[in-house]
């Protein structure tokens, strides 16, 4: 009793206190800007991600450049975290707590994730995004988290669908990272050959260090597989290939869409990426969607420093940030971080250049209501590093 | 002048008046610095506090007793793993499980402190270096430890408070490194202290002294380790995530080159190679945001270099700043302390 | 049985490139004492720069090569110019946190430079072409690899023993002082040192680079060399060569036999194991240090 009566007394001081001021300014808006946070490793050993933190601001910029939303700029705060999740936590920390953001994008790992996912959650502070396909996003679905990468389970699912029931594979094997990635792989694809009453004839797991895969290769070509699906970082995937090659092993490779950048896996496997089937988010980098034309001439020609590459990462900052955009742009006006909230909910097959978004009202026990997309769509690779279309947008659940 | 004359002016704490004064000083500085700056800082300053505990634990065994390390990762890991799984899944309080890993890290330091006994400089380097990845490759495997998914740390309370924020783990953080620092202080002064420094400076000239070798060896590991377990425990509630990851060798040669930045055989070298090196660690990220240095770099790099990689040079100046303190002093900033002191002490004459 | 040849072969190849690692760091090792953890990143600028050339200026091969293991020998004596040698009274801690700073530097100057993607180096021989002998196969890079390891590991032997530098090495390592009052630049001789250690270095480099280059390739195959090394003797280049097949061999059956998972980790399980026998490794003969 005495519990209840302190709440009451806690919402009415809050109430007379709190609300007044929140509902005059949200943390992070002004009239003129809107300041977004964001972590991605420019160092470190998973620098090859760092582009998706730059495809970002690219984007931001183009937008301030089109006016903004809603006469408001988006001012973009990205740090860099080398992976670490120390680093992570002290940078989110720092930009939170010192210049304040409405909220959060994208932001590259599962393991920095983790370790910022609770402050965020506990501050109530909105996060769109998250760059990588875990079920810890959404298990247990958090109100201000909202997932837009699909599950690599999703892909892992229609990749073996398409090789047992197009390209009729009878024995499906699996190398895969041994972490969150590489075991929702195995998972999502063990469920699907469940499914079609089939086993994984070999799980053959690759340590982030290795730099000889001979062995994992003698055990996929024991099993005598006839499709790999490849749950691995890009420089493992290109060498599984090459040492599959190099033993003469050839079944068809399937891969993820972390390795469905096909110009640059074509370049450094020389050649051998071709062939191979890839899962993928988003659309391709030639695509003639008119979206796709816009953001490659006004935020990657304009924006992009020299060097930078019109690749997979780098225009997944985009994907990833393509819902909050949309959120921001429906409040119109008055943005606070719970209309923002109810607006996201609304998001019904939202499309940008990924596949359909869709949120849910809130809700503990349905983690698919903060799981944006649930589509994926299959390329092959050709001539040249060019991609070949097999499926248009694949929903699974 | 300076010289000791009898037994107690060596141990006793306090040297003179104006050393009182000044650890007086740090006291009320520490106490009052959660309210002086921001909360950023206030975790700034509990990561540092955890690499202090580890590079204090390092230097007993590094500095004092002449062992080399490239695998405190692992203790770090054991300490922080073992704490969350007595807590979470053993249910046990903090303050019972905190001292209870870093037990089991001691216990591993034992252990690793046997084939330590025939072994030194490289040989022991590479047999250290095993035992760090070897602990963080099984933890990865092993799905009660949460695998490479890795662990939450649960809500923290002593007795009546909940220690939630930053804030308040710092007073918890602060209380417990002081305490540590103090403690490796008196260890060196005492007669196991005396044993390790004959240990390393000559073990068989050591042995023939009566230092028992096998004893002294193995419990310098298994103290080392102590160290380095606490230090991993409270870390698991700095950083409130755990995943194997974390504990890789990167975090091993961070630790040893605090230790020897720092100052090898000195307490205060190794808490200012701790300060120094984990405070550049979080903060040189934000080099490319200093007025007019970072803008020059970014033209620099759009000239030269790549500009997706210029943060980068965080690495260059941090390898830098290692090199020139070693370079001009081989005692670290302990070395370079002492010979400002000295500079000083006539000064103006 | 084939799977067992077939592994024994996977092994050796994988051996050949900690071998190249493994004798680098053992000649640094050598005459200076210091477990060398730049020597990874020496071979990274190099094979950086090798890239550079070949991709982007078009220079062919043959110049580019010769002149990249120049360029390495030329790097290896002026880092030991330029920084070791001006260490004052340097302990072997401080020579180890030395060379981490500079492989700190080095690395950042690479990412600096090159960035961050994922690239791979032209090369004369495509690393996914094979030779089958009988029904085991190899491929000719690696056939190039082990080809390169015998010839370096036979030279440096050769000229280690028998050269006028070789022997002024081998003074220098025994007794720097006595060296020195007999004539030789001990100095010079520690510069030559690096120098050669980074040749070598980057011959690893280069072949390691026609697969797949990124800023932290070296990292793997400079812990498996110097883990090598150490099981070798760390003073042996015979024994260096074969600890990284002996390492080589043994990851790839217990990953073939036992658990893949693990075969790394067991690696160095074993060189404890041979340690704890034979405390100096196994080719270099253990010397008590008098008091």
């Amino acid at each position: 009793m005495m519990k209840k009566g302190f709440l009451v007394f806690l919402t009415v001081a809050a109430m007379a206190f709190g609300f007044p001021f929140s509902a005059a300014a949200e943390e992070g808006v002004t009239d003129k800007e809107i300041h977004i946070g964001q972590w991605g490793p420019q160092t470190g050993p998973a620098a090859a991600w760092g582009s998706v933190a730059r495809g970002t601001d690219a984007y931001f910029k183009m937008i301030n450049a089109d006016g903004g939303i809603n006469g408001r700029q988006l001012i973009h705060h990205m740090f860099d975290d080398a992976y670490d999740p120390a680093k992570t936590v002290a940078g989110v920390k720092e930009l939170q707590e010192g210049k304040g953001m409405f909220a959060w994008v994208s932001g590259v790992g599962t393991a920095p994730g983790l370790a910022v996912k609770d402050y965020l959650m506990n501050k109530k502070i909105p996060w769109v995004g998250p760059s990588a396909g875990s079920l810890h996003w959404i298990t247990p679905p958090q109100k201000y988290l909202f997932a837009v990468y699909p599950l690599y389970e999703i892909e892992a699912k229609a990749l073996v669908r398409y090789a047992v029931e197009k390209l009729g594979k009878k024995k499906i094997a699996i190398v895969y990272q041994n972490d969150d990635y590489g075991k929702n792989g195995v998972q999502g694809a063990a469920e699907e050959l469940a499914r079609l009453k089939m086993k994984l004839v070999a799980e053959v797991p690759v340590q982030l260090t290795d730099s000889d895969l001979k062995p994992h290769v003698m055990q996929l070509k024991t099993s005598e597989a006839d499709a790999v699906l490849l749950w691995t970082s890009v420089k493992h995937a290109v060498m599984t290939i090459g040492t599959s090659a190099a033993m003469q092993f050839a079944p068809q490779f399937l891969s993820t869409s972390t390795c469905s950048d096909f110009p640059m896996m074509m370049s450094i496997s020389k050649g051998l990426w071709k062939g191979v089937i890839a899962a993928t988010f988003a659309e391709l980098p030639d695509s003639k969607s008119p979206l796709m034309a816009k953001y490659k001439k006004d935020a990657f020609d304009k924006f992009a420093a020299k060097d930078e590459r019109w690749g997979l990462f780098y225009y997944a900052g985009i994907v990833f940030s393509e819902p909050l955009v949309e959120g921001i742009k429906r409040c119109g006006k008055d943005l606070t971080r719970e209309k923002f909230v109810s607006e996201m909910e609304k998001l019904k097959d939202f499309q940008g250049i990924s596949g359909k978004i869709s949120y849910k009202p809130f809700d503990a026990n349905d983690p698919f209501s903060r799981q944006g997309q649930n589509q994926t769509t299959l390329l092959k690779c050709i001539e040249g590093g060019a991609a070949e279309r097999l499926t248009d947008w694949m929903t699974i659940q | 002048m300076n010289m000791k004359r009898v037994y107690y002016e060596d141990v006793r704490f306090f040297t003179s008046g104006v050393v009182f004064f000044w650890f007086v000083a740090l006291l009320l500085f520490l106490a009052a610095f959660p309210f002086l700056f921001k909360n950023y800082y206030v975790y700034v300053a509990n990561y540092i506090a955890i690499n202090v505990i580890v590079a204090i634990g390092l230097n007993i065994l590094v500095g004092y007793t002449g062992q080399i390390s490239l695998g405190h990762a692992g203790f770090f890991a054991i300490g922080a793993y073992g704490t969350l799984v007595l807590m979470t899944k053993a249910h046990l309080p903090f303050l019972v499980a905190l001292p209870l890993s870093a037990l089991v890290a001691a216990l591993f330091g034992f252990l690793l402190g046997l084939p330590a006994l025939r072994l030194e400089g490289p040989y022991l380097a590479i047999a250290t270096l095993g035992f760090g990845m070897t602990v963080t490759q099984v933890i990865g495997r092993v799905g009660f430890f949460g695998g490479r998914q890795g662990l939450h740390a649960p809500e923290l309370s002593i007795g009546p408070w909940n220690l939630s924020t930053d804030r308040d783990f710092y007073y918890l953080l602060i209380t417990i490194t002081i305490l540590l620092t103090l403690a490796a202080r008196n260890i060196i002064k005492t007669r196991v202290g005396r044993s390790f420094i004959a240990i390393r400076d000559a073990d068989i000239a050591a042995e023939t002294m009566g230092v028992n070798l096998v004893f002294y060896k193995t419990l310098s590991f298994a103290l080392s380790a102590f160290y380095t377990g606490v230090a991993g425990g409270l870390y698991a509630f700095v950083l409130r995530y755990i995943e194997p990851e974390i504990f890789t060798l990167l975090r091993s040669i961070m630790f040893l080159s605090m230790v020897v930045v720092g100052g090898l055989g000195s307490i205060m070298g190794s808490v200012a190679g701790a300060c120094l090196l984990s405070w550049m660690d979080l903060q040189l990220r934000n080099i490319l945001n200093i007025p007019y240095l970072g803008e020059w770099l970014k033209t620099l790099s759009q000239s030269f270099f790549s500009i997706t990689g210029v943060s980068n040079i965080q690495f260059i100046l941090y390898g830098l700043i290692m090199i020139l303190i070693m370079l001009f002093e081989p005692l670290g900033i302990f070395g370079i302390w002492i010979r400002t002191k000295k500079y000083w002490k006539m000064w103006p004459f | 049985m084939l799977n067992f040849l077939q592994m024994i072969v996977n092994g050796m190849a994988a051996g050949s490139t900690y071998a190249l690692m493994g004798l680098a760091m053992v000649i640094i090792y050598k005459t200076t004492e210091v477990p060398n953890f730049t020597q990874g990143e020496m071979a990274l600028l190099s094979s950086y720069l090798t890239y550079m050339f070949l991709d982007q200026y078009g220079v062919p091969y043959h110049v580019v090569f010769p002149a990249a293991l120049v360029f390495a020998f030329v790097l290896g004596c002026v880092l030991e110019f330029v920084v070791l040698r001006r260490a004052k009274e340097p302990n072997i801690l401080g020579m180890i946190v030395i060379t981490i700073g500079l492989e700190m530097i080095l690395m950042g100057f690479v990412s600096w430079k090159f960035g961050a993607d994922q690239k791979t180096m032209p090369f004369p021989i495509t690393p996914y072409d094979s030779v089958v002998i009988g029904k085991v196969f190899i491929s000719t890079l690696e056939l190039l690899t082990m080809g390169m390891v015998l010839l370096l590991m036979t030279g440096l032997f050769v000229f280690l023993r028998y050269s006028k530098l070789g022997i002024a090495m081998k003074a220098t390592q025994q007794n720097d002082v006595a060296a020195r009052l007999m004539g030789i630049r001990t100095d010079r001789i520690r510069m030559a040192t690096w120098g050669i250690s980074s040749t070598v270095g980057c011959t690893a480099g280069l072949l390691i680079s026609s697969i797949v280059m990124q800023p932290y390739m070296m990292w793997d195959p400079l812990l498996k060399g110097f883990a090598a090394a150490v099981m070798g003797g760390m003073t042996s280049l015979p024994g260096a060569v074969f600890g990284a097949y002996m390492l080589g061999i043994i990851e790839n059956l217990f990953g073939g036999y036992i658990s893949i998972e693990f075969k790394s980790v067991v690696a160095f399980a074993i060189i404890v194991l041979v340690l704890c026998v034979k405390p100096s490794g196994l080719f270099a003969r253990h010397y008590v240090k008098k008091v």
